[in-house]
């Protein structure tokens, strides 16, 4: 892509790109620690990434400011504009997906004292490992302006629904079995809800770099694997 | 238009007022169109944006024969308005220029009264009683939306208004004789931004009787008041298409490149 000949427009879209990339690794690093956090019954590292998400949050605000700023001063048309609009788009699922993380870590310091059955961990960790490649993903196509990347994280966002679906069933079976596991149960999957709508957001940035490479929405339907909204266990 | 629509499929089959093919112009032996085809959509505007020099004016020029008054510049293709070819030599000029008028860069009002600036026109094409003038004075000075600010002094002289007013009255000496199409060559460009907001609401009002053609330098301009937006380059016409798609995903890296501010 040829440069444009204002040379300071050209660095204060360089600005915005980095501050994403900012905000994306900031994000990353908080979904890993909340669930760590959950995972090793550690409330002190649940209490560093629910503090992390204020920089999170501020970072949303300022590429705010900057992507408003720019429209101001340049009114960018064409590739320019799509990514600005994409910048603020990213950022703001950016900033949802970092709330839904730091409600990870709060759980993490609801359940803290309860036992924690590994099984039940373990289906949550694999589901936090492919949100966390998904976004990985999703970030590094924005980065590089790959659309056919970005349709690929779109696609298999259905895995992580099917994730979800599964998980569901499991904790339902384990609530069933003994209702002194309604407690943690019930945390671990509003901790799965919140992977799923991560998973959501994620798609939603994906959706974005394809827009902003080609200026087309992505017009197949994408794969819904999410069917809790009508799962029922029978009570033989 | 369907905005929910992917670009590039909404455009619907368009009356065409104008449509130029094969257009061919000379300076001398400098080539200066290269072969130009598009339509003018009938009561639509079309912008046209390039670089100083892509042709755009001469182009402009060509649609009313504006080049006749100069020896050497000729033209070569077909310009077809109302089913003739205006290129044609037999061409009758006065009644070309009276179906296609044109507004200039600078503000252009004759050195006489604001009321004989558009009554003058009038006579030349019509023979009216003074009571029919007067009422097509009013009217054009009402489209031209001048009216309210000129009515107490139409015996002032046309050159005592500012700029913006100027420009406003040239558009009402072009909508007085009722022409189809109306050309405007860069008319904002000496104007201040409140100015040039008016002559862009009025460029969008005048759309619903008029094929318009506008040529300006100002891309949000052409992004504001146009439909459709032809961008051209060193005497070619590199895209052509409606203005919303030119301005958020143009198809060519060119057209991507000048209206972003990258061209070299």
């Amino acid at each position: 892509m040829a440069q444009h000949t204002v040379k300071s427009f050209e660095d204060e879209l360089t600005l915005l790109d980095n501050r994403i990339a900012q905000m994306g690794g900031l994000v990353e690093r908080l979904l890993g620690q909340s669930f760590d956090a959950l995972n090793r019954r550690d409330p002190k590292l649940a209490e560093t990434a629910i503090a992390s998400d204020k920089a999170i949050d501020q970072l949303q605000r300022d590429i705010d400011d900057h992507a408003i700023l720019v429209i101001a001063k340049r009114q960018p048309v064409a590739d320019d504009l799509r990514h600005i609009m994409a910048g603020l788009k990213i950022a703001a699922d950016l900033e949802r997906i970092g709330d839904f993380s730091k409600n990870i870590a709060k759980r993490a310091l609801a359940v803290a004292g309860e036992s924690h059955p590994k099984p039940l961990l373990l289906g949550l960790g694999h589901m936090v490992e492919l949100a966390l490649r998904q976004l990985k993903d999703a970030l590094d196509a924005f980065a590089e302006r790959d659309a056919d990347k970005a349709l690929a994280v779109w696609r298999d966002d259905e895995q992580l629904d099917a994730m979800y679906n599964s998980l569901f069933r499991e904790l339902l079976t384990y609530m069933m079995e003994d209702p002194r596991n309604i407690g943690l149960s019930t945390h671990l999957l509003f901790g799965a809800k919140n992977l799923e709508r991560i998973g959501d957001h994620t798609t939603s940035i994906a959706e974005t770099v394809h827009y902003l490479v080609h200026g087309t929405a992505i017009t197949d339907d994408r794969p819904k694997g999410d069917n809790t909204s009508s799962t029922l266990i029978q009570r033989g | 238009m369907n905005i929910m629509a992917p670009l590039g499929t909404t455009t619907p089959k368009l009356p065409t007022k104008i449509a130029i093919k094969d257009l061919q112009f000379y300076y001398g032996d400098n080539m200066a169109l290269k072969g130009i085809t598009l339509p003018l959509y009938d009561r639509h505007v079309t912008a046209f944006i390039g670089p100083s020099g892509c042709g755009k004016s001469t182009l402009l020029r060509v649609m009313n024969r504006m080049y006749d008054l100069y020896p050497g510049q000729r033209a070569v293709g077909d310009v077809m308005f109302e089913g003739e070819n205006i290129l044609n030599p037999k061409q009758d000029l006065n009644l070309l220029r009276s179906r296609i008028g044109m507004v200039f860069q600078k503000p252009t009002p004759f050195p006489m009264t604001i009321y004989e600036n558009i009554a003058f026109g009038v006579r030349l094409y019509e023979k009216l009683p003074k009571a029919d003038i007067d009422q097509r004075v009013e009217q054009s000075l009402r489209k031209a939306a001048l009216w309210t600010e000129v009515k107490d002094k139409l015996s002032a002289s046309g050159l005592s208004l500012s700029g913006g007013q100027q420009q406003r009255l040239c558009i009402a000496r072009t909508v007085a004789i009722k022409p189809d199409v109306i050309l405007f060559d860069e008319p904002c460009s000496a104007l201040d931004p409140i100015s040039t907001a008016k002559i862009e609401e009025l460029i969008d009002e005048l759309r619903s009787d008029y094929t318009i053609a506008i040529v300006t330098h100002n891309m949000q301009q052409a992004a504001r008041v146009s439909q459709f937006t032809a961008f051209m380059y060193l005497g070619e016409l590199i895209e052509f298409g409606e203005t919303d798609g030119i301005f958020t995903a143009p198809k060519d890296k060119r057209t991507q490149d000048y209206i972003t501010g990258r061209f070299g």
